[in-house]
């Protein structure tokens, strides 16, 4: 029997997530995340994982780490003392960033931090122009000088960054050597090797944090390394916020790509999830105690955008506001709103309802927990409408003030409002839920995609409780809960392909483009993706190597990314330029058939498949013994409150039908089915909620 | 006690906060639109327009997250279509830029759509973006002319598309006016499509909550943000002040002078209650050159301070209700309240940036908590134009350079930052020597730039530019380069703006402060803006702060010593 085990590291637990290989059973193991030393979380969990589900270490083929190392050491300011060294007149632009400001009114707001200080910050006399021709040639004689200061300054890293690296790296490759060879162990970040892409300061910025993070991943991943080596298991493979795993030494060159691995790993479960139930149009929900995000999963494809900033507030739209650092290496595209199940309800000023942006987090948590919390918050307002159990949550483990969150809810929100503790609560849930459709919307209709023609796939502790009301409100008629919610991310550790995107800038109008030179930039991107594919050890019949283009029309700043036939001739050309109008008309809602299309950057992804995975609840020795376990009177939007049975998900078989309203509990999340819907669990515990007047007609599942 | 002093009226708590969060939605949907696909990099990359939801009358219901200046003066600008035109249909689209019609200066072009759900007019959807050239003797429409006829091709409101059908003939007259016409046809398509995008959500709004329903939640949503303001201003003490400050000219050289003269700005800020009225009676007169504000532009200089004053927590959204309760009055044909034909194009952002820093000034006497300095206080526009030697074509390029945001009572200012009515971006290197024949020799912070204090302003930005293989006509708008930033309780000023050539040979010239100039072949642009002014005693300052500031060689040497009276620099550096 051999295994596939995931590790996800997240802020309060760390998750073990494990599956056969044979029959695709899952398994789960949580324990409480160790920020200051992550690996010691991990590897209790491996062991407990382990022994729990009788693992022995040399069945294992896959291990895969999805960290928040490397996102930490920067919200934290705890990253590697760097050495940055730019073209001469140009150390500022790290901090000079693009010069706009996050908040427009905040009178106190501060900037977002500087990786790199400006004592750290050096130049070196050079210049390489718009067309790619030296305007000052590097002055080899400074090199020394700049070597003995970075020695003096005892930085751990350097980054460098010279103007226009991207079209010629003879200064930045020659800089480079020299650095390399004069400062042993001390790792040293090309801007032109990172992300050969115009624009000055984003490049920076990811070469920045690059080296910023370097040290500190390099340590904990030699540690983690050896500790897993030591229990007999593989080497653990590193997760990207591209959606795909690498190993830890393709990491270390490019540790920006590890910054969001976590989130990615969600929608890359979904995809899976997808893929097995036969839905290939998925709009994945990932719902915590402090975000929501929402993804969309097309054709079975994820999507991914270079536009992410790292250490900075999420944003719903994608539009970078300026408060963290940009990192324009592919990220799974996520919209990401501050709603979750910690999310506080407040009165403002002015008389209205608030939900956050203020979340009551882990600690002190929700009121009804008891742990200090006294701002009552969306947890509360399900608790008091009866979507969750009353008494105690967790199976049992964790006991429920319910007297305290009704006192919160009818102190904070209902008496200020003027209305009944019921309808209160009621409110804030509709606020949320409309935060939260909000990023589905996003994703979705803004993109021009129609969201009836999806599947709404739920995960995260609180999503099974929102989901439905969010199907309704985007007219999405079908719900997929998956097997274990609560952990469900961790799974697409396991099940994601080992992969890699390469990058490089090419300037070219597509109707002057030399077919030759686009395809000859391909060829060199597939040399080096070969390369790292043919260090997986798999089979090359499993590589699958795709290439895209960034479009864009002739004078526009945003591109499009469009998908580029294997092959580049002139027939591929036009293909690419109708690919961009297309999408454009999509994305925008308008296209100029007539303008013409340049490329700005070719990207080539590389995967290695592994083996698939068809993941499967256990079906427990409880099943089919009647999974109705109580009644209670549980609020529904249309109907008010009425009486419910709640369910155990854990006693339910396959095939087993449930009409709403219903409440669907297991040790990790409560599904909420309203009057309108029905559940059923399917043969490899699924769970499929669908609207009551489409169910009859809805076709067997492909699962 | 009138109807607004508490609470949400007519509606369900939730039912209001979603609609109201759905309207805002809109508005950034807008902003996505237009800056993705925009073609000219002051609306692409610089980000230099506004979005908005309008009601049916052109009241601002919502406004994108984008520039304070627009906040005042786009309801005006819808106001002027909804007036101007008796009847409107499905499918309409106006265009206007005309200051005395609605508008902010030429350059601004607002494109109005209305928004309509089974047959009835529901509101607005409305853009102004910055165009970089909209004609006039100068590329760029930045010229120091006397009167409002040479600053461009003027559009009173007119009728863009009537039913979704081009009227081709003015389509041909603004395109016949407007240098690189191309680019500007790429911008004006993305004003139109995001507009749709946002009468299209409102539509798809009134279907769901029905039409009555979501017009009555937009007058509710502007008596929310009147409401929330009108509360906290009640929690801030009474007061009254004045304030004084002077601009550094208007561009034009007038008959006998030697030089461009200053004009004189004053104003009472007076606040009682629940109300705050802002009066700058004892200001100068009209000006011959461009630096004449309409009421508006003047209006949104002083709410965007006190935006950031009253709600420094973002708690009212941004709309027409944040104004109701402040009044802004000044004399009629004053500099702050222009009459036809004044030109006005660099009054826009000078004007509205200089009322907003001196609205700071004037209420720090009753409000010293709450205020920051003066912050650069100038857009420091650049703008180049001739014929690009690596095409032939012709180009004009739309730059504005970054100084220090102002110092707050309990922390320094920030860096090289748009601060007060602005919030563009900078134009990346790569991405402008690529697009215009220039090439940026320095782009850095400018040591001992940002005003000494308790709490050091921002420091400024300096920028070089080398014209390359042609003669290129530039011409800047810039100010205080003779009144640096205020600093204020103690707080030293920061440093002033100053702009100036290089030929060739190396030999230095100066260069206007307003207005056009040629730059030879290889000749270079150096300009320096401004520093925010510091907050409280220099002498106050925290040595271990003053210690950082010279290891990043913010601060000198020299300046540690004589203005913050560090007798032994070296011993604080070694610490």
């Amino acid at each position: 029997m051999t295994w596939r085990i995931g590790v996800d590291i997240g802020g309060t637990f760390t998750d073990v997530a494990v599956v056969n290989e044979a029959d695709g059973s899952i398994g789960v193991t949580k324990v409480s995340s160790t920020p200051a030393d992550f690996g010691r979380g991990v590897i209790e969990a491996l062991e407990q994982a382990i022994s729990r589900y009788g693992i022995k270490p040399d069945a294992v083929t896959l291990l895969a780490h999805a960290t928040t190392v490397v996102t930490n050491a920067i919200l934290q300011q705890k990253g590697a003392r760097v050495g940055l060294i730019a073209t001469r007149g140009f150390r500022d632009i790290l901090e000079l960033r693009r010069s706009a400001r996050a908040d427009l009114y905040d009178l106190f707001q501060d900037p977002p931090s500087v990786l790199v200080p400006r004592r750290y910050r050096m130049e070196v006399t050079e210049r390489i122009g718009a067309d790619g021709k030296v305007v000052i040639p590097l002055d080899e004689a400074e090199i020394d000088g700049l070597i003995a200061d970075l020695k003096a300054a005892e930085v751990e890293a350097v980054a460098v960054s010279l103007l226009f690296s991207f079209l010629n790296d003879d200064h930045e490759r020659r800089l480079g050597e020299r650095l390399r060879a004069a400062l042993p162990g001390i790792p040293v970040f090309l801007s032109s090797e990172v992300l050969p892409e115009i624009r000055e300061f984003e490049r920076t910025s990811t070469t920045a944090v690059c080296a910023y993070v370097a040290p500190i991943l390099e340590s904990y991943l030699a540690r983690l390394k050896g500790a897993v080596e030591g229990m007999g298991l593989p080497a653990p493979y590193v997760m990207g916020s591209g959606g795909g795993v690498f190993e830890i030494e393709e990491s270390l060159r490019m540790p920006a790509m590890a910054a969001e691995s976590g989130p990615a790993a969600g929608v890359i479960a979904a995809a899976l999830a997808g893929q097995q139930t036969g839905r290939p149009n998925l709009i994945s929900f990932d719902m915590g105690g402090t975000t929501a995000k929402a993804s969309l999963i097309r054709d079975g494809k994820v999507e991914t955008t270079p536009e992410y900033e790292v250490g900075g507030e999420g944003s719903a739209s994608r539009w970078l506001h300026g408060t963290g650092h940009p990192i324009r290496v592919p990220v799974v595209d996520l919209a990401e709103v501050s709603a979750g199940g910690g999310s506080i309800a407040w009165v403002d000023p002015a008389g209205s309802l608030r939900v956050g942006p203020q979340s009551a987090g882990a600690t002190p948590g929700p009121v009804c927990y008891g742990q200090g919390g006294t701002e009552p918050a969306v947890t509360d307002a399900n608790l008091l409408l009866g979507r969750l159990d009353a008494t105690s949550l967790l199976g049992g483990e964790l006991p429920i003030d319910y007297g305290r969150a009704e006192t919160a809810i009818k102190e904070k929100v209902a008496d200020p409002l003027g209305i009944s503790v019921e309808q209160a609560a009621a409110s804030v849930i509709q606020v949320v839920n409309n935060a939260m459709a909000e990023a589905l919307r996003i994703v979705s209709v803004e993109r021009g995609h129609d969201a009836r023609e999806f599947s709404l796939i739920c995960f995260g502790g609180a999503g099974p409780l929102h989901a439905v009301a969010l199907a309704e409100e985007l007219e999405i008629n079908e719900v997929v809960v998956p097997p274990i919610p609560g952990a469900f991310s961790a799974l697409g550790l396991v099940g994601s392909d080992i992969r890699r995107d390469y990058g490089r800038t090419f300037f070219a109008v597509l109707d002057e483009a030399d077919p030759a030179a686009l395809e000859a930039v391909y060829r060199d991107l597939e040399v080096e993706a070969r390369r790292m594919l043919a260090r997986t050890g798999i089979d090359e019949a499993d590589w699958v190597l795709e290439r895209t283009a960034d479009l864009r029309y002739i004078r526009q700043a945003y591109e499009l990314n469009v998908t580029a036939p294997a092959r580049i001739d002139t027939a591929a050309l036009s293909m690419l330029a109708n690919g961009y109008h297309d999408k454009h008309e999509l994305t925008y809602g308008h296209a100029n058939r007539a303008e013409r299309v340049q490329i700005v950057t070719l990207r080539l992804s590389a995967a290695a498949r592994l083996p698939g995975l068809t993941l499967a609840q256990k079906i427990s020795a409880r099943a089919g013994s009647g999974s109705e376990k109580a009644r209670r009177l549980v609020w529904f939007a249309d109907t008010g409150r009425i009486d419910t049975a709640v369910h155990e998900r854990d006693r339910m078989a396959p095939g087993d039908t449930l009409r709403g309203p219903a409440i669907i509990e297991s040790l990790d999340s409560t599904i909420v089915v309203p009057p309108a819907w029905t559940a059923r669990m399917d043969e490899r515990g699924f769970i499929l909620l669908t609207r009551a007047a489409q169910a009859a007609t809805t076709k067997g599942d492909a699962s | 006690m009138t109807a607004l002093d508490s609470g949400v009226h007519g509606f369900d708590p939730a039912t209001f906060v979603v609609i109201k969060n759905s309207l805002y939605a809109a508005a950034e949907e807008m902003k996505i639109v237009l800056a993705k696909t925009a073609y000219s990099p002051i609306l692409k990359v610089a980000g230099d327009y506004s979005c908005g939801i309008f009601d049916a009358t052109g009241q601002m219901v919502a406004q994108g997250p984008d520039l304070p200046i627009h906040l005042g003066s786009m309801p005006d600008a819808v106001k002027a279509v909804a007036m101007a035109f008796d009847t409107f249909e499905d499918g309409d689209v106006f265009i206007h830029n005309d200051p005395y019609f609605g508008g902010s200066h030429l350059p601004d072009v607002n494109v109005v759509t209305p928004a309509f759900h089974g047959g009835k007019l529901i509101g607005f959807a409305g853009i102004r973006a910055h165009w970089p050239d909209v004609g006039s003797a100068t590329p760029g429409s930045y010229g120091a002319v006397t009167e409002i006829y040479g600053e461009g091709l003027r559009l009173p409101p007119i009728k863009l598309y009537a039913k979704g059908v081009l009227n081709r003939d003015v389509d041909a007259i603004i395109f016949a006016n407007v240098r690189t016409p191309e680019e500007r046809r790429g911008d004006l398509g993305a004003q139109i499509a995001a507009n749709r995008r946002a009468t299209q959500r409102l539509s798809a709004l009134a279907d769901k909550y029905g039409t009555d329903t979501l017009v009555d939640a937009m007058a509710e949503v502007m008596n929310y943000s009147e409401r929330m303001m009108r509360t906290l201003l009640a929690r801030l003490p009474d007061g009254e002040s004045s304030f004084e400050d002077f601009c550094d000219g208007d561009g034009i050289i007038e008959e006998g002078d030697t030089e461009d003269q200053p004009f004189t700005i004053r104003m009472t800020v007076k606040k009682v209650g629940d109300s705050l009225a802002v009066d700058f009676t004892g200001t100068d007169g009209a000006v011959s050159g461009p630096m004449n504000a309409p009421l508006s532009v003047t209006a949104s200089g002083v709410f965007t301070a006190l935006k950031t004053i009253v709600d420094p927590d973002g708690l009212a959204p941004p709309n027409s209700g944040c104004w109701r309760t402040i009044k802004v009055t000044a004399p009629k044909g004053c500099v702050l309240n222009a009459e036809f034909p004044s030109p006005v194009v660099y009054a826009n952002h000078e004007i509205s940036h200089r009322v907003c820093d001196m609205t700071f000034g004037a209420v720090a006497t009753f409000w010293p908590d709450n205020v920051m300095t003066c912050s650069q206080g100038t857009s420091a526009v650049i703008t180049f134009g001739g014929k690009d030697p690596r095409n032939g074509q012709r180009y004009v390029s739309y730059e504005t350079i970054k100084g220090g945001f102002g110092a707050r009572p309990v922390k320094d200012g920030i860096n090289a930052v748009a601060s007060g009515i602005s919030n563009t971006m900078n134009t990346p290197i790569e991405v402008l020597e690529l697009s215009f024949p220039v090439r940026v020799d320095e782009y850095a912070l400018t040591p001992d730039s940002g005003g000494a204090g308790t709490y050091r302003g921002g420091l400024a930005a300096h920028r070089t530019w080398t014209v390359l293989g042609h003669k290129a006509r530039a011409s800047s708008c810039l100010e205080r380069t003779k009144s640096p930033p205020f600093g204020l309780r103690g707080g030293l000023s920061g440093m002033a703006a100053r702009i100036w050539t290089e030929d060739a040979a190396g030999t230095l010239h100066g260069a206007p402060g307003k207005g056009g100039f040629d730059v030879p072949d290889g000749g270079k642009i150096h300009l320096q803006v401004p520093g925010s002014g510091g907050y409280g005693d220099p002498k106050g300052r925290d040595p271990a702060k003053l210690r950082e500031d010279l290891l990043d060689g913010y601060v000198t040497g020299e300046a540690a010593r004589e203005i913050y009276g560090v007798t032994d620099v070296e011993k604080l550096v070694k610490g």
